[in-house]
């Protein structure tokens, strides 16, 4: 054990097992540790360092924020739902898609922090919070969707549940009242989830600012010195957080599926929509994961000593596993209706991929299975970042057509012929979706300045479990259970 | 007040028969039913792109190759549900069972605007206000005082004309009487010409709509789903769906 | 019978020569109470030979569950009861859509208390030698003691014989 990593306990090592060990050094962080204060100096200067391009960056986002968004939002209040593209038989559409959205970005946090944590995948630990950041902000932004999307949004205090003098209780019977208890459950645990492993890193940031940081850090650090007690509270508290918030992530988006699932639609009454749509969130949300990681690594200092080919290389494998995992969800629901469906269902079937819309529908199936069984495979791929990139943007398109798909057009397109309708969306839906998307960047650049973006004591701990061992001929990484 | 009325009035279950053989499709139940009701104009443009805001709307369909081309009517309103899949899925009990009438109810001022029992609705028969609607001088002085007039953001329906029915009741117990068959006429069974659409109280097994819905000839829209409607069709014309 | 409060500390790697230091302070007199171990990184008490810590998180946890279930069943059966409003088809309080609520409360509840129980676990007084030091996030293993003064000097000249670094007085300060 120990921070030093010889390659034999003894033995002097030879020019040939030298090179491999420092090939294993370059490729793996966790068998490439640095002192302890030199980390904390590389995380605080990634933390403090403000560039012109990231002033430009906030500012414009900060812009586009309050007109795309607020200016849209405000608009729509003002004048009527009307403005937004919606119409009969379509009641629901580019806002309740984008909110689906939003809601399975924000399982990537929890997926790396953990369900990784739970299962001790190693590689997990420099992006933790990158990640848990994704599922507060993801929240964020789809929080307000129940908001934007109703008709009376200044009355929108009656779904919560509160006493009042006429005795009037929301609908417990209601998906949307489960929404909000779920949405609600998973915010607020995911945030604690965040902040949790944050406070020894606010501690350490504490020791090493001045001026108003030194008071933020100091006041969410809690007074932490690292005691026993304290390490031992904290670890029982986050351990018991990463097994309870896992059946909470699923219970959230199994929720949000059943907003369609349990209706009476052709097309949504499916028993299956539950586990595909967290696959689906878990699928989107580790794309995001790789799409934000690259960004990280491209414009922040130091963080690509933290963030190597090997996080790629690792998250590039689960999305093409979580893939496989989605066509074979989706190709239940599909050869189910296509067989021995109605002719309701048959039809909307039809209208999904030859219908005037079929363009989502196979970019649906591009993006989320084509190209990540094309490239995934291959290892040279994985560990080229801006690739990784690109796929996983293509992902995240991929997953907003499914949910256009099942939303919008098979509303369009149920029993009755003469109901049928095709929706298209406004500039205001469009608007008012893309501000979302700056208001998420924008929380995101934000947060990067203010918090350290990497948990430096896990990447520590990790570093310090991690040795080579000699077994035979080589060196073979092996991890101590330091826990 | 509910309780109360339940013991006053006798059993109602008000039902509607609709006889697709004498429909001529020419919309006066249409018109008779945003008179009554207050519904707003939308215009041509909203129209197109189906605002539309009528609770009552002829579906018809062309049969035939041109030039035997035919058309086929089916009025379409709100069915009223006995296990109405509207009304559990309202997060804020906007939309309810009656249980004096047996009827769906629609609670405007409780409404928030979700419009996830139009999604749920098979038959959509739902609409919602999308705007503030202006109606346009003289007409907005024709309101019907007993109807409420709806603000944007409200989902709207059928109502079988409760109005009427609370009219009905009060007129019979002013009288000191029970009501009788044909004491309660909704506005489209009231305007139409050919007198295709039969309203009254299915508990009373004399009255008209009772023996109609008896008659071979009877189906019940989408009835497989389970909803049990309120509304029967009497097959005939070209309509001889199920 | 006076006492210091010491500090000593050692690097990050240093964790076999931290655990001898602690045994040399036993050896000395000095017991558990009056030790306490501060550090970047968390060792298991096992691996310094302390006692281990105690902690009610756990519980507070159950308990905040617990309250979370009572409240969500308050909130299915209860008070629907108050106004009864009947939707198409579905009892007043059924058990399936029950479940999802009682779920989430119940899960809430749990997380929530997890988080005040750890966060009233910090705020509440510790025992044992207070003090804290910035080289601690570096990475360091600090160990503090109540020192009898009789016993100063060759205390610190052992440790410092396993490679410790004595503090100075002045340094050691509340975070």
């Amino acid at each position: 054990m120990a921070a030093d990593v010889k390659p034999f306990i003894g033995s002097k090592a030879s020019p040939h097992q030298e090179s491999e060990a420092e090939e294993l050094r370059q490729e793996h962080l966790m068998l490439d540790p640095m002192p302890r204060n030199e980390m904390n100096q590389m995380v605080m200067e990634a933390m403090t360092t403000t560039t012109r391009k990231w002033w430009a960056w906030v500012i414009g986002l900060g812009l586009a924020v309050a007109v795309l968004l607020v200016g849209a939002w405000g608009y729509m209040i003002a004048t009527g739902m009307g403005v937004a593209g919606i119409r009969r038989p379509v009641y629901w559409g580019v806002f309740i898609v984008t909110f689906v959205f939003w809601i399975g970005i924000s399982h990537a946090g929890t997926f790396v922090s953990a369900i990784l944590r739970v299962f001790k995948a190693e590689y997990r630990r420099p992006f933790t919070r990158a990640a848990e950041l994704m599922t507060t902000f993801g929240l964020a932004a789809g929080a307000i969707y129940p908001l934007i999307h109703l008709g009376r949004v200044w009355v929108f205090y009656w779904m919560i549940p509160y006493p009042n003098a006429r005795w009037l209780w929301p609908n417990f019977r209601s998906p949307l009242v489960w929404d909000f208890f779920a949405i609600t459950t998973y915010l607020l645990s995911s945030t604690i989830y965040l902040f949790l492993p944050l406070i020894p890193d606010m501690a350490m940031a504490r020791d090493r600012s001045t001026g108003w940081r030194h008071f933020i850090y100091k006041l969410l650090a809690l007074g932490w010195r690292g005691t026993e007690a304290e390490w031992f509270r904290l670890r029982k508290a986050i351990s018991i957080f990463a097994y309870a918030i896992i059946p909470v992530m699923f219970s959230v988006h199994t929720i949000v599926s059943w907003d369609f699932a349990v209706g009476m639609v052709s097309g949504w009454q499916s028993s299956i929509f539950g586990p595909y749509f967290i696959i689906g969130a878990i699928l989107s949300g580790v794309s995001a994961v790789v799409t934000i990681l690259y960004i990280l690594r491209s414009t922040m200092k130091n963080m690509d000593y933290f963030i190597r080919k090997e996080h790629f290389d690792a998250l590039g494998k689960l999305i093409l596993v979580f893939s496989m995992a989605w066509a074979y969800f989706f190709f239940n629901e599909y050869i189910l209706a296509w067989y021995g469906g109605d002719a309701a269902l048959k039809q909307v079937l039809t209208l999904h991929a030859t219908g005037p819309s079929a363009w989502v529908w196979y970019t649906m199936l591009i993006c989320n299975v084509a190209i990540p069984w094309l490239f995934l495979w291959n290892k040279k791929v994985r560990r080229t970042p801006w690739l990784m990139f690109i796929i996983t943007l293509l992902v995240n398109v991929g997953m907003y057509a499914e949910r256009y798909t099942i939303i919008p057009l098979t509303l369009g397109h149920q029993r009755s012929p003469f109901d049928w309708g095709i929706y298209n969306p406004t500039i205001v839906e469009v608007s008012i979706a893309l501000g979302t998307l700056c208001l998420f960047i924008f929380l995101y650049l934000i947060a990067s300045r203010i918090i350290p973006l990497v948990p430096v004591w896990e990447v520590q701990e990790g570093q310090m479990s991690h040795t080579l061992r000699k077994i035979g001929k080589t060196e073979i990484p092996s991890v101590t259970e330091l826990e | 007040m509910t309780e109360l009325l339940a013991k006053t009035a006798q059993d109602e279950k008000w039902g509607m028969v609709i006889d697709l053989d004498i429909c001529s499709g020419c919309q006066a139940c249409v018109t008779a039913c945003s008179m009554e009701n207050n519904i707003p104009f939308v215009g041509e443009d909203e129209m197109a792109y189906g605002r539309g805001m009528q609770w009552m709307r002829i579906r018809r369909y062309w049969e035939g190759e041109y030039p035997e081309v035919t058309p086929n009517h089916q009025p379409m309103l709100c069915q009223q549900c006995g296990s109405a899949p509207c009304e559990p899925v309202c997060p804020v009990f906007a939309t309810l069972h009656s249980e004096v009438e047996k009827i769906n109810l629609q609670v405007y001022n409780r409404c928030i605007g979700t419009r996830y029992c139009a999604n749920n609705c098979p038959y959509h028969a739902r609409t919602f206000n999308w705007f503030d609607y202006e109606i346009p001088a003289p007409m907005n002085s024709y309101f019907n005082p007993d109807v409420t007039v709806r603000r944007r953001g409200v989902m709207e329906k059928c109502t079988f004309c409760v109005q009427r029915i609370v009219k009905g009741r009060q007129q019979a117990s002013a009288d000191g009487r029970e009501m009788e068959d044909g004491d309660v006429t909704p506005a489209c069974a009231q305007a139409c010409p050919t007198d295709a659409i039969t309203f009254g109280n299915l508990t009373d097994p004399e009255s008209r709509v009772s023996k109609m819905v008896r008659s071979d000839r009877a189906y019940k829209e989408l009835e497989n789903l389970g909803t049990e409607p309120r509304v029967t069709y009497l097959k005939g014309g070209k309509s001889y769906g199920g | 019978m006076e006492t210091n409060v010491r500090m000593i500390l050692f690097k990050e790697d240093q964790v076999d020569q931290a655990s001898e230091a602690i045994e040399t302070l036993h050896h000395h007199g000095i017991s558990d109470n009056d030790i306490s171990v501060i550090s970047g990184v968390p060792f298991s008490e096992k691996i310094l030979g302390r006692p281990m810590s105690w902690t009610r998180v756990p519980q507070i946890a159950v308990a905040g569950a617990l309250f979370g279930f009572i409240i969500s069943m308050l909130l299915n059966f209860l008070v629907p009861n108050l106004y009864k409003l009947s939707v198409g088809g579905m009892p007043l309080t059924p058990i399936p859509t029950s479940i999802v609520v009682t779920f989430e409360l119940t899960m809430l509840g749990l997380l929530i208390s997890t988080f005040l129980g750890v966060f009233i676990e910090m705020l509440s007084p510790s025992f044992g030698p207070k003090g804290y030091h910035p080289k601690i996030g570096d990475g360091y293993i600090g160990i503090l003691f109540n020192c009898p003064t009789y016993a100063d000097e060759d205390t610190c000249f052992e440790l410092q014989d396993l490679g410790a670094e004595i503090v100075d007085v002045e340094e050691i300060k509340q975070p």
